[in-house]
């Protein structure tokens, strides 16, 4: 029985925080795999160096993807994944506090599946917890027995 | 004369006078002879009263008279004289001479008077023509005095007309004189004329191509132009040309036959002399200069060239031309508008050359800029995101505080509360700013946007605008507009926003939005009856971080947003206290009635 597996790639340590207490708050059992740095998060993906042992760093069902990032950026892994065919159907949900059109714009060209603006508040990621959630886990097959949302629904992102 | 004449020597003679004169004659003599003088003496004076015939002229009187005195001579020679013997011989002899005496004086006589009276005759005759002559004379004296009155007259005549014809000469000379003047006045008029046709073109061309951007061989076609319509007719090219190497380039050229090969021989080219010599040179028939190449045209040479040099900053840089097909005889007029067209070209070219290098200046400074801008614009945002983690994590946690906050005190709860409300300000503040950027930076597209539908969705989305919060009222339905739909969304929220806050405490805020439609806009009025805006602060109202109160949320660039993005989909903005004590806004857009463009989708 597999959980789903998040991966969260995120330099921000307040972030971190705020999206583990969110999934914690809403009661959701999911794996929440953190990595800091682009260059880190391709290692964790093509499992190599620290990350080669799957059964410790298992390959996520859903990747949630900062945009400023140390090393390389969010677009550069997203650029780095959508050239590999195994990664091709990973549902990948860029996050980050710009709302500038350009970005949102190369998002989507770059292949990216959802753009989420992150909250003025990090009381707030409970919502994106719960949108991440409803979207991309609870309908996967491979989805193992989770908690129904516990809050109604938030509705769409509003802009 | 004639009279006495006739009186004296005309008459007839009367016989009866004749009868007289022979009786009173034969009578003294026969008294004389016969009485007194009885001797034979004398005898030859029988004759001598013949000579009375010679007063009176009478034929039969003389012989009358003659043949009397020889009767007489007889009868006194015979019959008185006593001692005379008629047998005598002397005797006889002696009468014989005095008959011949009688009959010669009587003949002379007779002579004398046929004489006389043929000479009368002759007088009368002569004196007759005479007469006549006279009054011929008289008469051609006459006409001859008529002839000379009509001469005297069409002298007069001819004086006058002479005067006449010298006052039309001297008028004529005048009128040659003005003519002349005409002509002469006429002719600078046409000099003048020709000039200012030539200074029109050269004005023409100077605007068209102060007016041309781009490359430069527009502007040197248009000289080339300029130079053929000044040179003037039987130039058919004129030239742009340079040197390039050893070779002659055409820069620029016009004209009705162009000139065929683009490169020509350098040292043998006209240009080259006149590059050399610095001076305007022209060759009236090339087939003279065989060390000159010959310009080619389709189908023909040229026979004739003028060439001037093409000065830049006082550097040759190379030279104008005009050709003819046929030999040409350039004038003085045509080297100096060929001149005044290379200074012109010259300047245009330094212009044109200034002003590309001005242009790829400013074009660089302006990437530069533009490089500049971006990368402030990046840094900033930047800044900005990284403003916001922090911000975002002070929310957060003071939050998570605040829902399980069993171990604190209730002051303490309200300093968290303090410190995100702070930090929601702080949030606030940056998104705003960014908004304002972007407004300021992005170019909006521009479409059918249905404000009804629009403002209702507003309405919808933001409770504080909903009942029991506030109370909006639409006032019939609001027209469209062409606008950006995103940024039109942000204007109305904003304002809305700031009716339904601006109200005195405890007041349930109504908002109302009506629109007029003009011609080609429409605008939309939202008025409220909060707390009003004082007339101190209305001339800042739409400035960046002005706030009219302390006492309400509020971040100071809503209202700067507002107008910046209402301009930018070319409307206006502005406050207009209405009668009540609220305030008004109003905002004027292009109506989307008869405009044709695609209703604008949403963006983001």
């Amino acid at each position: 029985m597999t959980q789903h597996v998040l991966l969260y790639v995120e330099d921000e340590k307040g972030d971190v925080f705020f999206m583990r207490h969110a999934f914690q708050h809403i009661g959701a059992s999911i794996v929440l795999q953190i990595t800091t740095t682009g260059p880190e998060a391709i290692a964790y993906l093509s499992g190599t160096g620290t990350y080669a042992d799957r059964m410790m760093h298992p390959l996520p069902t859903v990747l949630l993807l900062d945009i400023n990032l140390p090393g390389c950026s969010g677009f550069d892994v997203l650029k780095w994944l959508r050239e590999r065919p195994e990664f091709k159907s990973l549902p990948v949900i860029m996050f980050s506090s710009s709302t500038r059109p350009e970005d949102v714009q190369k998002a989507r060209e770059l292949g990216a599946t959802d753009y989420r603006e992150k909250p003025a508040s990090g009381l707030d990621f409970s919502e994106v917890a719960e949108e991440l959630l409803r979207k991309w886990m609870n309908e996967h097959p491979a989805a193992s027995i989770l908690p129904a949302p516990a809050t109604s629904p938030s509705g769409r992102r509003a802009k | 004369m004639i009279d006495r004449a006739k009186r004296l020597w005309g008459r007839k003679p009367s016989t009866l006078t004749s009868i007289v004169i022979l009786l009173a004659m034969t009578g003294l003599t026969s008294y004389l002879r016969l009485y007194i003088f009885h001797d034979r003496h004398l005898s030859l004076t029988y004759g001598l009263p013949l000579l009375i015939c010679l007063w009176y002229r009478d034929y039969r009187l003389l012989w009358s008279m003659a043949a009397a005195f020889i009767i007489l001579s007889f009868v006194k020679a015979f019959h008185v004289l006593p001692d005379v013997d008629p047998a005598d011989q002397w005797e006889r002899v002696q009468w014989l001479f005095q008959v011949v005496n009688i009959v010669v004086i009587g003949s002379t006589v007779h002579a004398i008077i046929r004489l006389t009276e043929a000479l009368h005759a002759r007088n009368a005759e002569l004196e007759v023509a005479n007469e006549e002559l006279r009054a011929k004379a008289e008469e051609l004296a006459q006409q001859n005095e008529e002839i000379q009155h009509q001469s005297e007259e069409i002298q007069q005549q001819g004086e006058t007309l002479r005067q006449q014809l010298e006052e039309l000469e001297l008028r004529n000379e005048e009128l040659h004189r003005q003519g002349e003047e005409l002509a002469a006045q006429s002719k600078e008029l046409q000099t003048t004329n020709a000039e200012l046709n030539d200074r029109e073109v050269m004005l023409q061309t100077l605007l068209k191509t102060a007016g041309l951007h781009g490359s430069g061989q527009l502007v040197l076609e248009e000289i080339c132009k300029m130079a053929l319509a000044l040179a003037g007719p039987g130039v058919e090219c004129a030239a742009v040309t340079e040197k390039k190497g050893n070779e002659l380039v055409i820069r620029a050229q016009a004209g009705v036959s162009s000139l065929q090969s683009d490169r020509w021989p350098y040292d043998s080219s006209l240009a080259a002399v006149v590059i050399k010599q610095g001076r305007t040179a022209g060759v009236h028939d090339l087939a003279d200069r065989p060390d000159l190449i010959v310009p080619h045209a389709p189908g023909q040479d040229m026979r004739s060239s003028l060439a001037t040099p093409i000065r830049v900053d006082d550097e040759i840089v190379g030279a104008m031309e005009v050709h003819s097909v046929r030999p040409h005889e350039w004038t003085t007029r045509q080297f100096e508008l060929l001149e005044w067209a290379a200074t012109q070209s010259g300047l245009i070219m330094q212009i044109h050359g200034l002003r590309e290098g001005l242009e790829k200046l400013v074009g660089e400074r302006t990437a530069k800029l533009h490089e500049l801008v971006d990368e402030l614009e990046h840094f900033s945002y930047s800044i900005t995101h990284d403003m916001r983690a922090p911000l975002r994590a002070m929310q957060g946690f003071a939050g998570i505080l605040m829902r399980d906050h069993s171990g604190l005190r209730e002051e303490h709860v309200q300093y968290l509360k303090h410190i995100v409300e702070s930090a929601s300000r702080m949030d606030r503040l940056i998104t705003d700013s960014l908004n304002y950027t972007k407004a300021v930076r992005t170019d909006l597209r521009l479409g059918r946007v249905d404000t009804q539908r629009l403002i209702e969705g507003i309405i919808r989305s933001y409770p504080n605008l909903q009942p029991p919060h506030a109370r909006v009222n639409i006032i019939g339905v609001l027209p469209p507009v062409l606008a950006n739909e995103a940024g039109l969304t942000q204007c109305f929220s904003n304002l809305l926003d700031n009716a339904a806050k601006f109200v005195h405490p405890g007041q349930q805020p109504s908002v109302t939005i009506s629109a007029e439609q003009h011609n080609s806009s429409v605008k939309f009025w939202i008025e409220d009856d909060g707390i009003g805006i004082s007339p101190e602060f209305e001339p800042y109202l739409f400035q960046m971080f002005r706030r009219a109160s302390r006492d309400y949320d509020g971040t100071g660039i809503g209202l700067a947003l507002v107008k910046k993005t209402c301009e930018k989909m070319g409307g206006k903005v502005g406050f207009n206290p209405g009668p009540g004590k609220g305030s008004r806004f109003w905002m004027e857009l292009q109506s989307a009635e008869g405009a044709t463009m695609p209703a604008e989708g949403n963006l983001s």
